[in-house]
C-alpha cells in the first residue's frame, strides 16, 4: 500500500468541476432563452444539474475531511485561506452596487426631479421593519458565537441548541424580508432607486438563504459527530460567511434604508 | 522598541483579562448574552414594528415617466407586473388595477 510522505492533499480525480461548468453553461443560455422564447426547461436543467453539483462535491470533501482524515493542518489552512478569499471576492461583488447606488443617489438626475429619494418614491421607514431585521442579524451574530464556543468546550446540546437558534433567526429575516418586499409601495421597476434597491437587497437575501443553508448543513454535522473541539473548519467558514452576511446587510441598512430614505 | 513601564503594565493586564474570559466558560458568557441582550433587543425591535405598522395608506397616482418603466415586457403573467406586485400599494403604469382601492 503507496503512502504520501507529505501533508498536502492530492486530490483523487472527479467529475464535479465539469458538471459545475455545465450547469452554469445551462443556466446562463437557459436565462436567455426563457427572456426571449419564454420556456423555463434549459435553466431549469442547469438549476437541477447545479444543485445536483453542489451536494456530490461537497459530500465528498466532508467524506475526505472528516472520514478519510487528509486534512491535516496545512490543507485546513489551505481551506482557511480559500474561504477568506471568497469572501473578500463577494465583498468586491456588493462594493459594485453600493457604488452604483451611491452613484445614482449624491448626483441625482433631473429626469428623477434632482432629488434622492426621487419624486413619487415612498420609501419605507427604516425603524420599523428594517431595524427589527437588523436586530434579528445582529442577535444572530451573538447565538453563532455562542455556538462556536460551545463546539470548542465540547459541549454538545448547547452547540445544538445555539445552532438552530442561528437558523430560526435567518429563516425569520427571510420572512420578514420577503413580507416587506410584498407590501413596498415602490417596486424593481420603478427608476434606478427601484433597480438600486431590490438588487442589492435581493442578492443579500439569496445570500442570507445561502447561509442559513450551510449553517444547517453544520447542524446536522453536528448531530452526527463530525465536529471535534480542535477541528471544525466547517463550522468556522460557515460562521465567518454568515458575519460577513451580516455586515453587508449593516452596510445596506445605513446607506439604503437610513440615509437613502 | 520598548514601552514605558506603565504601558507594559496596561498591557499584561489586558492580556491577563482576554485570557481568562475566553478559556473555559466563553460558552456560557455568549449565551447569557444571546438571554440578556439578543433576544429582548429582538423583542423591543418586534413590538416597535408591529405596533407601527398600521395600514399604509395607498400613495396618490401620477403618471410620473421616471417609474413604473417597461422597457421590456416581464417573463411571465401578462409582463406587466413585477414579481413581487401588490395590487393594494403598486400601481401599473396605467395606473391602480380595479376601481379605486
Amino acid at each position: 500500500m503507496a503512502h504520501q510522505a507529505h501533508a498536502y492533499h492530492m486530490v483523487d480525480p472527479s467529475p464535479w468541476p465539469l458538471t459545475g461548468a455545465v450547469a452554469a453553461l445551462l443556466m446562463t443560455s437557459g436565462l436567455a432563452i426563457w427572456m426571449h422564447f419564454h420556456t423555463m426547461t434549459l435553466m431549469s436543467l442547469g438549476l437541477l444539474l447545479l444543485l445536483l453539483t453542489m451536494y456530490q462535491w461537497w459530500r465528498d470533501i466532508i467524506r475526505e475531511g472528516t472520514f478519510q482524515g487528509h486534512h491535516t493542518p496545512p490543507v485546513q489552512k489551505g481551506l482557511r485561506y480559500g474561504m477568506i478569499l471568497f469572501i473578500t471576492s463577494e465583498v468586491f461583488f456588493f462594493l459594485g452596487f453600493f457604488w452604483a447606488f451611491y452613484h445614482s443617489s449624491l448626483a441625482p438626475t433631473p429626469e428623477l426631479g434632482g432629488c434622492w429619494p426621487p419624486t413619487g418614491i415612498t420609501t419605507l421607514n427604516p425603524f420599523e421593519v428594517p431595524l427589527l431585521n437588523t436586530a434579528v442579524l445582529l442577535a444572530s451574530g451573538v447565538t453563532v458565537t455562542w455556538a462556536h464556543h460551545s463546539i470548542m468546550e465540547g459541549q454538545r446540546k448547547q452547540a445544538i441548541q445555539s445552532l438552530t437558534l442561528t437558523i430560526l433567526l435567518g429563516f425569520y429575516f427571510t420572512a420578514l424580508q420577503a413580507m416587506e418586499y410584498y407590501e413596498a409601495p415602490f417596486t424593481i421597476a420603478d427608476g434606478v432607486y427601484g433597480s438600486t434597491f431590490f438588487v442589492a437587497t435581493g442578492f443579500h437575501g439569496l445570500h442570507v438563504i445561502i447561509g442559513s443553508t450551510f449553517l444547517a448543513v453544520c447542524l446536522l454535522r453536528q448531530a452526527q459527530y463530525h465536529f471535534t473541539s480542535d477541528h471544525h473548519f466547517g463550522f468556522e467558514a460557515a460562521a465567518w460567511y454568515w458575519h460577513f452576511v451580516d455586515v453587508v446587510w449593516l452596510f445596506l441598512y445605513i446607506s439604503i434604508y437610513w440615509w437613502g430614505s | 522598541m520598548s514601552l514605558s513601564p506603565v504601558a507594559l503594565a496596561a498591557r499584561r493586564a489586558l492580556a491577563a483579562a482576554s485570557h481568562s474570559s475566553h478559556e473555559g466558560g466563553a460558552a456560557k458568557t455568549w449565551k447569557i448574552l444571546t438571554i440578556v441582550v439578543a433576544f429582548p433587543g429582538v423583542g423591543v425591535c418586534m413590538a416597535n414594528a408591529f405596533m407601527k405598522a398600521q395600514e399604509h395608506e395607498q400613495p396618490e397616482f401620477v403618471p410620473y415617466s421616471h417609474l413604473r418603466i417597461r422597457s421590456k415586457k416581464f417573463p411571465w403573467g401578462d409582463g406587466n407586473h413585477t414579481l413581487f406586485h401588490n395590487s393594494h400599494a403598486n400601481a401599473l403604469p396605467e395606473g391602480y388595477e380595479g376601481s379605486d382601492h
